[in-house]
């Protein structure tokens, strides 16, 4: 497990921004953290990263919303947030699963906690804990 | 040939309301003869927000009642043979919106176009939002021939709801740009996260709105922060167009948090400088835009557009500092979703297309779901 430390918002997406430098195709992020810890803020970052064009808004309110990359190996950015689902199978009603560990796509899920029992043992998982410092965010990442 | 008499069935189903509506347009001129919403906000309340397995089979049961409803102010019981004698053009919308709900309407759509060979159209939600305004009450016609309406044109509108937040210049009936946007969640959402963060009920615009109003005595004043709790006003002051509201979200979380029982007694100021501070940034941007871009009308629509005091302080706002432009502001009943407005978004369409070729070009067959579609 790797701790990193971000001390501003900007911090917190080229923490993002570089992980996407490191994905070939096929991932899934998992992403943990309080309401205001930075989970959209980081996955801007890494949608930037990714060289995604639009700008990145929270897919609360649709669940997912999927971002389309141009001149790329990875083709589709899918953004999930879990926050208001009740069962697993929400997802699979979404149709999150045309886009799961496809090698055309990287999938980012907020909220991760309250659907793992569908995740594979293969994703990302990344911690986000508050500091010390109002700003202060710590990334825990398996 | 706008002469001719138009029937336009809508149908809508993108969130949480089932929703028909008939619309009848004679001479240019538009009338509601029906229109019929089946909420199921009551339903997700319990749930503290929409579930989206929930909603769709909740449409899926109560969609054709609807359409029974909203057919049955023109006498049509037998579908088959009167949709086709009496409805020239069916219109649904087809996104943004959940997938699962959207589906429902659409499939609907699809069938009884199909069964009745008659044109789909698609229509765009938001655009419907902001079409909203043109709503007249149950039967009563608009006076002018709305194509006629130019004095409204250039405008500038906003559209804020649950999943969305933009401004858009509107250059007339049909053409539309987005100048800005939420650049992460819509001010309708962080009502409801505001509102769960507070122990307050879903869906949160109302919740908080009537907790705020139990402070009459000590009313807020737009632009002047409550005493003590001091929220901000995100990118207020920036040169663009764009929107910010998770940091606010945040910003009364961290403050609940330090306050601990304590803020208990504070929840209606809580709600009040929360909603003054929405409030304050979406007047300030929509104004500035207004100026900017030398418009004759400011057209709000969406369902945060049902909040009383945006209403009010936006018709003051208006008024003091841009008194030349026009300010127009849905009828509350067509602030939240409707299928009226989507017939109309439909009818705009139909009148780009000659009535020979409305067959062709809104083919059933071609309607797509589109969840993200944008404006």
């Amino acid at each position: 497990m790797e701790k990193i430390i971000s001390k501003s918002e900007k911090e917190t997406q080229d923490i993002g921004f570089k992980l996407a430098k490191d994905l070939k195709g096929g991932e899934i992020i998992a992403l943990t953290g309080n309401l205001g810890s930075g989970k959209t803020i980081f996955t801007k970052g890494l949608a930037r990263g990714l060289r995604v064009k639009k700008i990145i808004t929270s897919p609360t309110f649709v669940l997912m919303k999927v971002y389309k990359i141009e001149g790329s190996k990875i083709e589709n950015f899918v953004h999930v947030d879990a926050y208001r689902l009740k069962t697993e199978r929400n997802l699979k009603e979404i149709g999150l699963f045309d886009w799961l560990g496809k090698e055309n796509s990287v999938v980012v899920i907020e909220w991760a906690e309250k659907v793992k029992k569908i995740l594979p043992k293969t994703v990302i998982e990344i911690k986000i804990k508050l500091g010390k410092e109002e700003t202060e965010r710590y990334f825990f990442i398996k | 040939m706008n002469n001719k008499k138009i029937t336009i069935l809508g149908i809508e189903t993108s969130c949480d309301e089932t929703a028909a509506s008939i619309l009848e347009v004679v001479n240019d001129k538009l009338k509601i003869v029906s229109n019929v919403v089946s909420s199921q906000v009551k339903i997700h309340a319990q749930y503290g927000g929409i579930v989206p397995e929930v909603a769709a089979r909740h449409h899926a049961e109560n969609i054709i009642s609807v359409l029974e409803v909203a057919l049955k102010e023109l006498g049509i019981r037998n579908w088959e043979l009167e949709i086709k004698k009496n409805i020239d053009a069916i219109a649904v919308t087809s996104g943004p919106g959940l997938i699962t709900s959207l589906l429902i309407g659409v499939e609907a759509a699809k069938t009884l176009a199909f069964l009745t060979n008659k044109p789909l159209i698609p229509a765009n939600h938001l655009i419907g939002h902001i079409y909203a305004n043109w709503l007249l009450p149950i039967g009563i016609s608009t006076k002018s021939k709305i194509q006629n309406l130019k004095q409204f044109f250039p405008a500038v509108c906003l559209v804020v709801s649950g999943g969305h937040t933009e401004l858009v210049l509107m250059r007339n009936f049909e053409n539309f740009k987005k100048i800005g946007q939420t650049l992460d969640d819509a001010a309708g959402e962080c009502f409801d996260k505001v509102a769960k963060i507070l122990g307050l009920g879903y869906p949160g615009g109302p919740s908080v709105a009537y907790e705020a109003t139990k402070i009459k005595n000590n009313p807020p004043v737009g632009g002047e922060k409550i005493k003590n709790i001091g929220l901000p006003r995100p990118m207020i002051n920036s040169k663009d167009f764009n929107f910010s509201f998770s940091g606010l979200k945040t910003a009364v979380l961290y403050k609940v948090q330090n306050l601990g029982f304590k803020i208990k007694n504070l929840k209606p100021q809580f709600c009040a400088e929360f909603q003054q501070a929405v409030i304050d940034v979406l007047i300030n941007k929509t104004i500035n835009a207004a100026k900017r871009f030398k418009v004759k009308s400011i057209i709000l629509g969406g369902g945060v557009v049902a909040n009383q005091e945006l209403r009010k302080q936006t018709e003051e706002m208006v008024r003091e500092k841009a008194p030349k432009t026009q300010l127009l502001i849905p009828e509350l009943k067509y602030t939240t979703d409707n299928a009226a407005m989507i017939a109309v978004a439909g009818y705009f369409k139909l009148m780009k297309t000659p009535r020979s070729a409305w067959l062709k070009k809104f083919d059933w067959q071609r309607i797509k779901v589109d969840p993200n579609l944008e404006i």
